[in-house]
């Protein structure tokens, strides 16, 4: 294993690759910034870039320009509220009202050190266990892929809630609603299109991320009018914008809070499915309850741990996908699906011989996938009160720039105009929640999940007989799903138990 | 009282029961007349969380908030929303520079930029670089004008 991983390392890390991992991880975070170009696109667009190259250039290219995408989704998340992939909309719930704070640079390095930390970590985990995670993979049926998404939902609901657990269960529900619009995938009949030819493939991720965030919070600015207070907060918050200072105090709450979420995003991350997403929600959720009330309060408005929670786990996440993609030949995500197709236009079959066959081969990625962390960060830092500044822009030329790349971002995946128009229906329909506090993040979730669970939930079905059983009889299935049902009562339960108990505790102190 | 709270309630209840009564559109296929899982499976449980969570959210003990919107800017805020529509209608008959451009000198109109160098300066150099960026460096073909123009 050793000689494997110190080949690996000595191809990496020659004069052309390296300069190859610094060229793709500057295109990378170029193309990951503009709405609707996320790591899927930025590393399908080089693939014929690099049809010349010998494969480990070519893989350290793309390499490069996977984590400079990821880098760059998240830079448009904190500084705009526009999260073009999925993995990113977690970032967005402080990394933006940070940013609206005045620490756009500050929140900026914060998801570069968290990135580049979980990426470490996973690395490392990826190193010491890829081979004997891929059993743990394979023994995830989707009957336990179903609770799991059990899980990420009930989760994101608990958290986002923030004290009305209800609305955010009814936003999942709507989410999930939103998802079942299209062709249905198990027998091809059409749900909800209402005879549109237009909504026949359902509804984009990215129409809806784009018009629920980014547009509604465009929108948003517009409706409210700014007082005199409001210009002077926002004149004393441009004068710190690119400051990337991070205190002493900060740096010790955040280490902990990135040990946790490395090894809870790289072992989502293995299972296949949506890995860096519900990594994301998990890990900002579980650091939201560990916080305590207190700091738990200040998730949601800024705070530190709310934005490396979830950067570091989509990270981690995104290392751990390579586990089953290196061991087994699965792609667990479309980013490692594409990844795939560059293996097999190389002549390198993924799977379980690769490590046996081919050690060079497996490590040189492994190790090149780390470099590319490397660099992004050397890279990357300098740039960040740059990149801050476009911040700085007056409000009347920034927001009809947000609301154009928005728009357009979307456009240009599907050419269709009618995206267009769905778009601000949603802004406008989502402008309406939100005035109502209904939180627009478990209507996300629900929608990335909504299809898989019913696709899992099908084939559970199938597998079992028609028989709902599976629920209760598997036993990984049932502590999942009991793992759920404690995340979602708990937060209901939990502040009226509390209340019952100093009750108690009071007029106990009366009589005494 | 009519609430923050209860009006969301209301809003939810009567998409639910709009989405309840589409799924008697989903076609259920002969020979799954008898299976445990349909198209029709999902859709019919998701109006039945939605219904009940709406009413749990109209009848329990709230708070008693109300929609704050005073003072807010619903002119402005619709000629935007007006502005993205005509953007969609006239993207492709107009041309990408053309129609971005001129979406983007609106907007910062509306929101009060008055300065005709601004306006200019923000968009047309912007919308060019734009569209070169996304034409000759990723390949993405966008029509830069008008059909009669492009010949």
């Amino acid at each position: 294993m050793l000689e494997g991983i110190l080949q690996g390392l000595s191809t990496a890390a020659s004069p052309v690759n390296l300069l190859m991992v610094a060229a793709g991880c500057f295109v990378g975070t170029f193309i990951g910034m503009l709405p609707g170009l996320g790591p899927i696109s930025a590393i399908a667009l080089m693939i014929p870039i690099t049809y010349g190259f010998d494969p480990a250039t070519g893989l350290i290219l793309m390499a490069g320009v996977y984590y400079g995408a990821i880098f760059g989704g998240s830079t448009s998340s904190i500084l705009i509220n526009a999260p073009g992939v999925a993995g990113t909309v977690a970032t967005a719930f402080d990394g933006y009202p940070m940013a609206r704070q005045g620490m756009a640079g500050k929140a900026l390095a914060v998801a570069a050190y968290s990135s580049f930390s979980g990426g470490t970590i996973a690395a490392v985990f990826l190193l010491i266990a890829a081979p004997s995670l891929a059993a743990v993979s394979l023994a995830f049926q989707s009957t336990d892929y179903f609770a799991l998404m059990v899980l990420g939902l009930t989760a994101v609901a608990a958290f986002a809630g923030k004290g009305n657990v209800i609305k955010a269960l009814l936003m999942t529900v709507l989410g999930l609603m939103l998802s079942t619009v299209g062709t249905d995938k198990g027998v091809g009949v059409p749900r909800f299109t209402f005879g549109s030819q237009s909504l026949i493939d359902g509804i984009s991720f990215l129409l809806l991320a784009m018009a629920t965030f980014a547009l509604s919070e465009a929108l948003m600015s517009i409706l409210r009018p700014k007082t005199d207070e409001d210009r002077k907060k926002e004149m004393e918050a441009q004068k710190r914008l690119g400051s990337m200072k991070i205190e002493k105090s900060e740096v010790k709450e955040m280490a902990p809070v990135i040990g946790r979420s490395s090894v809870l995003g790289f072992f989502v991350g293995v299972l296949p499915g949506a890995g860096a997403t519900i990594a994301s929600f998990l890990a900002y959720g579980m650091e939201q309850r560990l916080a305590g009330p207190k700091k738990g309060a200040e998730f949601g408005k800024g705070s530190i741990r709310g934005l490396s929670a979830p950067e570091t786990a989509n990270n981690a996440a995104a290392s751990g996908s390579f586990v089953p993609l290196l061991t087994l030949g699965i792609p667990g995500s479309g980013t490692t699906a594409i990844m795939l197709g560059a293996l097999l236009s190389y002549g390198i079959q993924p799977g379980p011989r690769l490590f046996q066959d081919n050690p060079e081969v497996f490590w040189s990625v492994i190790i090149s996938m780390y470099i590319g962390n490397v660099i992004l960060l050397i890279l990357n830092l300098p740039l960040i009160p740059y990149i801050a500044r476009v911040l700085a822009i007056p409000s009347n030329i920034l927001l009809p720039l947000i609301v154009f790349f928005s728009l357009i971002g979307v456009y240009f995946v599907s050419f269709n105009t009618f995206d267009i128009h769905l778009m601000v229906l949603f802004a406008i329909a989502a402008v309406v929640l939100r005035l109502l506090d209904f939180p627009m993040a478990p209507m996300l979730l629900g929608f990335i999940l909504g299809g898989m669970m019913e696709e899992n939930l099908r084939r559970a079905l199938m597998i079992n007989n028609d028989s709902w059983s599976f629920l209760w009889e598997r036993d990984l299935t049932l502590s999942i799903l009991i793992i759920a049902a404690v995340v979602l009562f708990v937060p209901m339960i939990g502040p009226r138990i509390t209340a019952a108990l100093n009750r108690r505790r009071e007029s106990a102190g009366e009589g005494g | 009282m009519l609430t923050r709270d209860r009006i969301g309630a209301l809003l939810m209840l009567a998409f639910s029961l709009f989405y309840w009564l589409q799924i008697d559109e989903i076609r259920v296929l002969p020979f799954q007349a008898n299976a445990a899982f349909t198209a029709r499976t999902i859709p019919e449980i998701l109006a039945i969380m939605g219904v009940a969570l709406s009413l749990v959210l109209l009848f329990k003990p709230g708070s008693n908030e109300k929609v704050q919107v005073a003072g807010f800017l619903w002119g402005k805020a619709a000629l935007i929303c007006l502005a993205m529509v005509a953007y969609g209608l006239t993207v492709r008959p107009a041309g990408f520079l053309i129609s971005t451009s001129l979406f983007l000198m609106f907007g910062f109109w509306v929101l009060g930029e008055r300065r005709p160098v601004i306006i200019l300066a923000a968009s047309v150099p912007l919308v060019v670089l734009f569209w070169l960026l996304m034409t000759q460096v990723l390949d993405v073909y966008i029509a830069a004008l008008p059909a009669f123009l492009e010949g």
